[in-house]
């Protein structure tokens, strides 16, 4: 079954640096993506500008702590509060990654790679269909960047992602700059992957800046998108035709007017890509 | 490896202290082109440890000027070492702080520091708990006559009351203000701070000893506006209802009460 996809156009990742500007300033931005852990508290600023920006933006949730693949129990506690959450904000779905970000014992709060074995594949499957049970409604996952990887691998990671969205049903969200940043890492060829999911199921797109360190390169979120991962992104449109997209940036926060630039940069390459499929349909 | 025994092996990775994995991690895994696993594994290793000390610097911005950098790092790694976070949100990985400091250093030196780490935390309580409804003076002026002896008071939720007996404040008052860092002193009288929060703002305030009384009489042993009275009647006779009303007023134009429904 593939998404039927309301793209929602350009979005920016919501960061409480800049709720207060955008109440004052309605930024052109069509929708916003929360981070759905900074607003799992009872009370104060985060909520207040949550409600606000929510009467005005589209929203979506993306969580960061649901250790789909994590050698524990769900957190049915979390589900709970995750979806009293879309309840309050009523967003267009609900995101993770696909990663493991909690141990046996302990919350590790990184993101962290799983080895693409048969054994996980299942493992995660029957977790996702447990998630989605819970939160009545498909689960979207991301791709992560990583910096080893299991040499027990038995599947390519985004052979692992079409198996495992044909398996439990779950949607996509492809982070361009993950790609690129595994791709540098990993030596695999950028587009290999992003060709090889399944294009019917992709919801949602990101992009953002990493630190490239020559021999390596770190997902930090803390620079512009750079020129290889504009390409990658183009390219990506061409292919799928309008996605959702939304820039992230987590620190070194620039003005709003210069994230919302960078969007409209997004927005422009987003618009010409389209145009180039158009054409050669 | 299953996957269990592979995620297990790198937990104890991340969570040990040095960056060495195991042989058996380090063979379940493969580098890039230029990246190799031991480098790989680092940036891991590096990063749980960065994220983790960067959420308590900004939770307790003051201790860590009072410690400084590396007299910081060193007690809240080992703060994590013993406490690793338990909760998905890194929100609460400081709950713990001030139990293992007064565990782990002698008396005279945990003291003042657990101190200073609970006032801190209490700012972070009171920054996103429950709003609850605050008790209003529109509303009390409509209270009828006959319910005023009756009136009992509950702190709202974001309310915390500490009670120091050290500058604390006044050193969580330097940091806010970039002025010069107080020597720790021990106050000659201990002192009662409230921490709230009132239109989304985080306020806090010292009290003197006779408005704790009062307030403690009133929101902890479930005093009525009455019993409030007669309790000030002791010592000020018969300016006992006015200074009960003026301190009243002053509590709900902080914002720090509601009224107690017994049903």
């Amino acid at each position: 079954m593939s998404v039927s996809r309301p793209c929602l156009g350009y979005g920016l990742g919501l960061r409480s640096h800049y709720h207060q500007e955008i109440l004052e300033q309605s930024p052109a931005v069509d929708w916003f993506e929360i981070v759905s852990e900074n607003y799992l508290v009872q009370g104060g600023k985060a909520l207040y500008y949550l409600d606000a920006i929510a009467e005005r933006y589209p929203l979506v949730m993306h969580g960061v702590s649901l250790s789909i693949g994590g050698p524990h129990e769900l957190d049915m506690q979390y589900l709970k509060q995750l979806k009293q959450l879309a309840g309050r904000v009523n967003p267009a779905w609900i995101s993770d990654h696909l990663c493991w970000s909690r141990g046996n014992a302990h919350q590790l709060h990184d993101l962290l790679p799983l080895p693409y074995t048969e054994e996980s594949l299942y493992y995660v499957a029957a977790r996702v269909r447990q998630v989605q049970d819970v939160l009545q409604q498909p689960l979207v996952l991301e791709n992560v960047s990583s910096y080893v990887r299991a040499a027990s691998d038995e599947f390519s990671e985004w052979e692992f992602l079409e198996a495992l969205s044909r398996l439990s049903d779950c949607e996509l969200l492809l982070d361009v700059n993950n790609v690129y940043v595994s791709g540098r890492n990993h030596g695999f060829d950028p587009w290999t992957f992003i060709h090889g999911l399944p294009a019917g199921k992709i919801r949602q797109l990101h992009l953002a800046g990493h630190a490239d360190y020559g021999d390596y390169v770190i997902d930090t979120h803390d620079h512009p998108v750079c020129d290889p991962v504009w390409e990658l992104y183009q390219r990506t449109l061409e292919y799928l035709g309008p996605v959702a997209t939304l820039l992230e940036r987590d620190d070194h926060f620039p003005p709003l007017n210069e994230l919302v630039d960078e969007l409209d940069k997004a927005r422009e390459l987003g618009a010409s890509a389209l145009t180039r499929r158009s054409l050669c349909a | 490896m299953r996957l269990n025994d592979w995620q297990l092996a790198f937990e104890r990775y991340l969570l040990g202290e040095n960056a060495v994995a195991s042989d058996a991690l380090g063979a379940s895994l493969i580098g890039g082109p230029s990246l190799d696993v031991e480098t790989g594994l680092a940036i891991y290793h590096n990063a749980y440890r960065a994220r983790l000390q960067e959420t308590l610097r900004s939770d307790f911005p003051t201790v860590w000027n009072w410690l400084g950098d590396e007299e910081f790092d060193v007690l809240t790694a080992a703060y994590l070492r013993e406490c690793p976070s338990s909760h998905y949100s890194l929100r609460w990985l400081g709950a713990g702080f001030e139990a293992f400091v007064l565990r782990h250093l002698v008396p005279e030196q945990s003291a003042p520091l657990a101190e200073l780490i609970r006032l801190e935390w209490a700012f972070t309580l009171a920054f996103d708990a429950v709003p609850g409804e605050p008790l209003t003076l529109t509303a009390m002026a409509s209270l009828p006559a006959e319910a005023w002896p009756a009136l009992q008071l509950e702190l709202l939720p974001s309310v915390q009351w500490l009670s120091g007996r050290f500058n604390s404040l006044a050193m969580w008052r330097a940091v806010k203000a970039e002025a010069e860092f107080p020597d720790s002193l021990e106050l000659e009288q201990p002192q009662v701070c409230l921490i709230w929060r009132a239109d989304l703002v985080c306020h806090y305030r010292s009290l003197e000893p006779a408005e704790v009384h009062a307030l403690d009489g009133m929101v902890n042993a479930g005093w009525s506006f009455a019993e409030l009275c007669a309790e000030l009647a002791v010592t000020l006779k018969e300016g006992a209802p006015l200074q009960a009303v003026s301190w009243l007023k002053q509590w709900v134009n902080d914002g720090l009460v509601c009224q107690r429904h017994t049903f």
